[in-house]
């Protein structure tokens, strides 16, 4: 690792100014379970890092009916896990933050961080492009929002400009009569990058599907969402054989690479089987 | 059970409290003042000519204080490569600097220009004559052209008889042998027992098959790691983290050239070996070339990643295993050919290919390895060299055979079974053996014979075997006059071995455990020690450690009797103390009192000595049963259930025992399921813990372990070597559960989801 210069600004103002000071040599620091591997292998080399954990009001999870949940960006994976009403309401993105490496990690781990790394694996991009977050941006001067399915653009690239820190993420409130999943494939049962994660989330009405958002993440160069598996589900009730034409049109949607973990072909069977379960499994939530 | 005090009980290791607490002093731990830090540079190529080195600007790195390359090893050793280098990661040469990121930094600095040649990564590939010749041309002779050429020699020579037409035959045969011809061969053996062909022609059934299994790290948790310190007086002391100091010291003294006296190893404790920690050249070489050039002391200490792209790990192979069967089930014939991927160093457990034979009795038998060279890193030893692999390929066949004759794999297996007196294939008789034993051990803990199973859930079974090394070692054991009873030895403690030392001089002496300490010395100090490896230290340095015990005893006997008056057949030691037992006043001394007494005696203190070498051992046998859920749509793998019995002999410390089966369980599993050092044309492309898969506590439930003891006639108390057998069956164990709940075999290791996927699918019988 290479020596460089550490800073714990007590606010978004102060972070941010000294992004701008530093620009391309400076790099915020969450938990720092991404930057310090980086820095250590040096595919990262800052002069400066600039710590978020003295800046109040970046960590926490609130919830209520009109406005829905907001989480800090700041907030640990393990935190999301355990709170009950991410598990109840928003449970994919609860499955997503119990994916991500082990206990040890997931106290450091952010949720901040692993959006804002861009890695199209992250195993909570998934969960938040189905539950419809809003990511919000602030650089000191004020505050943009940017739907999470336009923050990504493209491997290890987000639309954060110069300057600019994400404080959190927004999600509407959920109907009594919805579900949600967040799948992973992978070899290890635990400690293990996604081969591929697919994430589904419904909401019922009359017995057929009023509304689907299908979210995959590792099979494109950044998470997306199954746009015409969505279509093909919602407004029917679900179906063997409707789940199966879902998964099939999710497969085809997704581009995924073949690498050292497994081939692209594998990968596509992959999402169909995982939209599919996902799918059943949201349904069966919302039921409930 | 009951006859003995000490052993034969799961006490606490000796070093549990120092390793709990953090207090063990491992390689990393070791500093010292003005120490150095040492950082090799590596071969950024996969093949290629080195048409130069330059390390002027890394020279100029402040902090920098010296840079060494091949041309400062004074015997000329190979140490770094020079000309050529034949993988991604070989060592150039090392840099010592006053931190550890500055000489990472001038590492970096080093230039170097290379001519790039041909890759070849792929045994199979690397056997041909257009691929790439890593170290030369020469060429060697596959099975059936070894026997033709031997025979045409043999016929040359016969005078008399007109058998040109024969010779003819045999030159038109030879000719049409081409793919015969192998290059890049490092090595070869070569054995055989009656006649295989014909065995095969008797058969009933005869089934073929390809097994290829990767290359795995033995992933030890400390990375190598050396601290040296050279005087001026040309004296060298060495902190090492290996399985064996006394071997580390030869290796640096026929490197350097100079006498084993000059050289005082110090065995640190240490994160694991598993057969891989015998490497002088990956940290302790370097460091004491920088630590004469400096005068400083030097640490050299890998990072992971080049455990990975440097470590020499178990060796990989594609075996082409046939075997031949009756009906009933009885094995008739088995020939295996086998290509074994010692990378670019010379080696791989080509021997221990014989291990297809596994425990069972055949008449006919062939086998045939060569070690192939390929880009890659060497290999060596990793937990039962070479019998995973072997028995992978045989234990994968006799359940496909099972199923094929519609034989139960337990009964199948329990049939063929060898006992004492048995014939080895290609080997002698079978002395005592505990094959059978294990065998219904294990089926019985699972309830074999009435096993049920859910959909896509499957059981598996396999056998492997394995036979422990011994010695040299050595013991001295000394009584003090407070009755405590030290070891001293120089053999390293991996798996709990200086506690089963203590347990039996304990056991010999009759005191508390409690009551015995135990102390490694370095070089300069232990008698001479073998190495850590080969299942040997129980079975060596227990005996070693009851001899020297008894010795000491003998002397207490005797002391005692003097002591006494009365003669020796009238005193005995029990309880710790020495009885007279010829029924006069029930006079006794304690082995303090006895202690203290010696000192003012002319024979003077209490020391035995134990010291030995090559005493014969015995087989011992694992046997595990598994039994997996396999989920069609994702390929994904669940264990469920493991049972695992191994014939230990003699469980000197049970605890201990299990440890060593459970470890080799996990060991196995991984390798069967997700490990392999996956290579290409750039190198070792998962050389670190992300892509390179080892499991976690998650990924496996307890494992049920089942200690069967048929005892080992040489061995302290009957205990034979325990740590590498529990590998040799783990493999097929998982493969053939993993079948039975698929219905398809995978025969190319790591079974992973993928490859399970797709054999469903052009099985036909995938989900989709
Ligand atoms: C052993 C191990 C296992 C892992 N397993 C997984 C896994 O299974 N799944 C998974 O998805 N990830 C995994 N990760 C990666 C990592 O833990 C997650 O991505 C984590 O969420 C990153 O968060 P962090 O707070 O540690 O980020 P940091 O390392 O602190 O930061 C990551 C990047 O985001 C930037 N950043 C951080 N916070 C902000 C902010 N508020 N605004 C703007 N930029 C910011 C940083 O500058 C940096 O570039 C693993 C990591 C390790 C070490």
């Amino acid at each position: 690792m290479r020596n460089f210069e550490f800073f714990e600004p007590k606010t978004i103002g102060e972070a941010s100014s000294l992004l701008v000071q530093y620009g391309g040599e400076a790099e915020l620091l969450g938990g720092g379970t991404d930057l310090i591997i980086g820095m250590k292998d040096r595919t990262v080399t800052p002069k400066y890092v600039i710590s978020l954990e003295k800046v109040p009001g970046m960590e926490g999870i609130t919830y209520d009916d009109t406005n829905g949940l907001w989480v800090g960006a700041m907030t640990k994976m393990r935190a999301l896990e355990r709170s009950s009403i991410v598990r109840e309401r928003y449970t994919a993105l609860a499955e997503g933050a119990e994916e991500v490496g082990s206990i040890q990690i997931r106290n450091l781990a952010t949720l901040g961080g692993n959006i804002a790394h861009g890695s199209p694996a992250a195993d909570t991009a998934a969960a938040l492009l189905v539950l419809d977050a809003q990511v919000n941006i602030a650089d000191g001067n004020g505050e943009r929002t940017v739907p999470i399915a336009d923050f990504y653009l493209g491997p290890g690239q987000t639309v954060l400009q110069a300057g600019e820190i994400l404080t959190g993420f927004s999600m509407p409130p959920r109907s009594a009569k919805s579900g949600s999943q967040y799948l992973k494939h992978k070899i290890r049962q635990v400690m293990d990058l996604a081969f591929v994660g697919v994430a589904t989330s419904v909401s019922l009405s009359n017995g057929t599907v009023a509304d689907t958002k299908i979210g995959l993440a590792a099979v494109a160069p950044k998470p997306i969402r199954a746009t015409n598996a969505e279509a093909i589900i919602t407004g029917n009730s679900v179906s063997d054989n409707l789940l199966q034409q879902a998964a099939g049109a999710a497969a085809a949607q997704s581009s995924p690479i073949s690498d050292l973990r497994c081939t692209a072909e594998h990968r596509r069977e992959i999402v169909a089987a995982l939209t599919k379960e996902t799918a059943m499994t949201a349904v069966a939530r919302a039921q409930v | 059970m009951s006859e003995h005090a000490v052993v034969g009980k799961g006490v606490p290791r000796v070093d549990a409290l120092e390793k709990v607490t953090g207090a063990a002093k491992y390689g990393a731990d070791i500093n010292f003042p003005g120490m150095l830090h040492a950082r090799i540079f590596r071969s950024t190529e996969v093949h290629a000519k080195i048409l130069s080195i330059d390390t002027s600007e890394a020279e100029k790195l402040p902090g920098v204080h010296a840079i060494i390359t091949q041309d400062d090893i004074p015997t000329g050793r190979a140490v770094f490569a020079k000309e050529k280098v034949l993988y991604y990661g070989e060592p150039l040469g090392a840099v010592a600097a006053t931190d550890p990121d500055i000489a990472e930094e001038a590492a970096e600095l080093v230039k170097v220009e290379y001519e790039p040649l041909p890759v070849v990564q792929d045994v199979m590939e690397s056997i041909k004559p257009d691929a790439p010749h890593l170290l030369n041309d020469r060429t060697k002779d596959g099975p059936r052209r070894r026997v033709i050429t031997r025979q045409l020699k043999k016929l040359s020579k016969e005078t008399g008889e007109d058998n040109s037409a024969e010779i003819e035959r045999l030159n038109a045969e030879l000719g049409g042998l081409d793919d015969e011809i192998y290059y890049n061969v490092a090595g070869e053996t070569h054995e055989s027992a009656g006649d295989v062909e014909q065995g095969f022609a008797e058969s009933d059934v005869v089934v073929e098959g390809t097994y290829t299994i990767p290359r795995v790290h033995q992933v030890y948790m400390e990375p190598h790691v050396s601290v040296a310190q050279a005087e001026p007086s040309g004296k060298l002391t060495v902190w090492a983290s290996t399985q064996g100091h006394f071997a580390i010291r030869s290796g640096i003294a026929g490197v350097l050239g100079i006498p084993l006296s000059d050289i005082n190893v110090v065995g640190v404790t240490m994160g694991g070996g598993f057969g891989g920690r015998f490497n002088i050249q990956a940290t302790h070489v370097p460091a004491v070339i920088l630590s004469q050039k400096t005068g400083r002391p030097v640490k050299a200490q890998l990072n992971r990643e080049e455990e990975f792209l440097d470590g020499r790990p178990g060796a990989g192979c594609v075996i082409k295993l046939k075997t031949g069967v009756m009906d009933d089930g009885t094995i008739v014939a088995r020939k295996a050919l086998a290509f074994w991927d010692c990378g670019s160093v010379a080696g791989g457990p080509i021997a221990n290919t014989i291990r297809i034979r596994g425990v069972y009795k055949f008449p006919h038998l062939q086998m045939d390895a060569y070690a192939v060279h390929t880009n890659k890193s060497g290999t060596t030893s990793y937990r039962a060299p070479g019998a995973p692999q072997a028995i992978f390929a045989a234990e994968s066949q006799l359940d496909e055979i099972a199923t094929i004759i519609g034989m139960d794999p337990v009964d199948l297996r329990m049939k063929n079974m060898r006992e004492e007196g048995d014939q080895v294939p290609a080997g002698a008789t079978e002395p005592i053996v505990g094959y059978k034993e294990t065998l219904k051990a294990a089926a019985d803990a699972v309830d074999w014979w009435n096993r049920e199973k859910g959909p896509n859930q499957g059981w598996g079974v396999a056998v492997g075997d394995w036979t422990n090394g011994c010695g040299p070692g050595a013991v001295y054991v000394s009584v003090h006059e407070d009755g405590s009873v030290r070891l001293f030895h120089g053999s390293m403690d991996i798996t709990g071995t200086d506690t089963a030392m203590a347990q039996i001089a304990a056991e010999v002496l009759t005191v508390p455990y409690e009551q015995v300490s135990i102390t490694r010395g370095d070089t300069n100090s232990a008698p001479y020690n073998t190495g850590s490896g080969g299942s040997v230290v129980t079975f060596t340095m227990g005996n070693t450690a009851k001899l020297a015990a008894e010795d000491a005893r003998g002397r207490l006997l005797e002391l005692a009797a003097q002591r006494l008056n009365t003669d020796i057949e009238h005193v005995e030691l029990r309880d710790g103390k020495v009885s007279l037992t010829n029924g006069d006043a029930p006079k006794s001394l304690s082995l303090g009192e006895l202690a203290a007494y010696s000192l003012s005696t002319t024979g003077g203190p209490i020391v035995g000595k134990g010291s030995l070498s090559g005493r014969l051992s015995a087989p011992a046998v694992a046997v595990q049963i598994a039994k997996v859920e396999v989920n069609p749509e994702t390929g994904n793998t669940k264990v469920l259930r493991t049972v695992a019995s191994q014939d230990v002999g003699f469980a000197i410390n049970p605890i201990a025992v299990e440890g060593q089966i459970e470890g080799g369980v996990v060991q196995g599993y991984a390798w069967s399921m997700m490990e392999e050092m996956q290579y290409d044309e750039k190198g070792n492309v998962n050389p670190g813990f992300v892509d390179y898969r080892v499991p976690t506590t998650a990924d496996i439930p307890r494992i049920e372990s089942v200690i069967v003891e048929v005892p080992a006639p040489n061995g302290p108390y009957g205990a034979k070597g325990v740590g590498e057998p529990s590998l040799t069956p783990t493999l097929a164990t998982f493969a053939n559960a993993v079948t039975d709940a698929t219905g398809v075999r995978i025969n190319d290791l790591p079974i992973k989801p993928e490859k399970i996927v797709n054999a469903l699918k052009s099985n036909g019988n995938g989900s989709r």
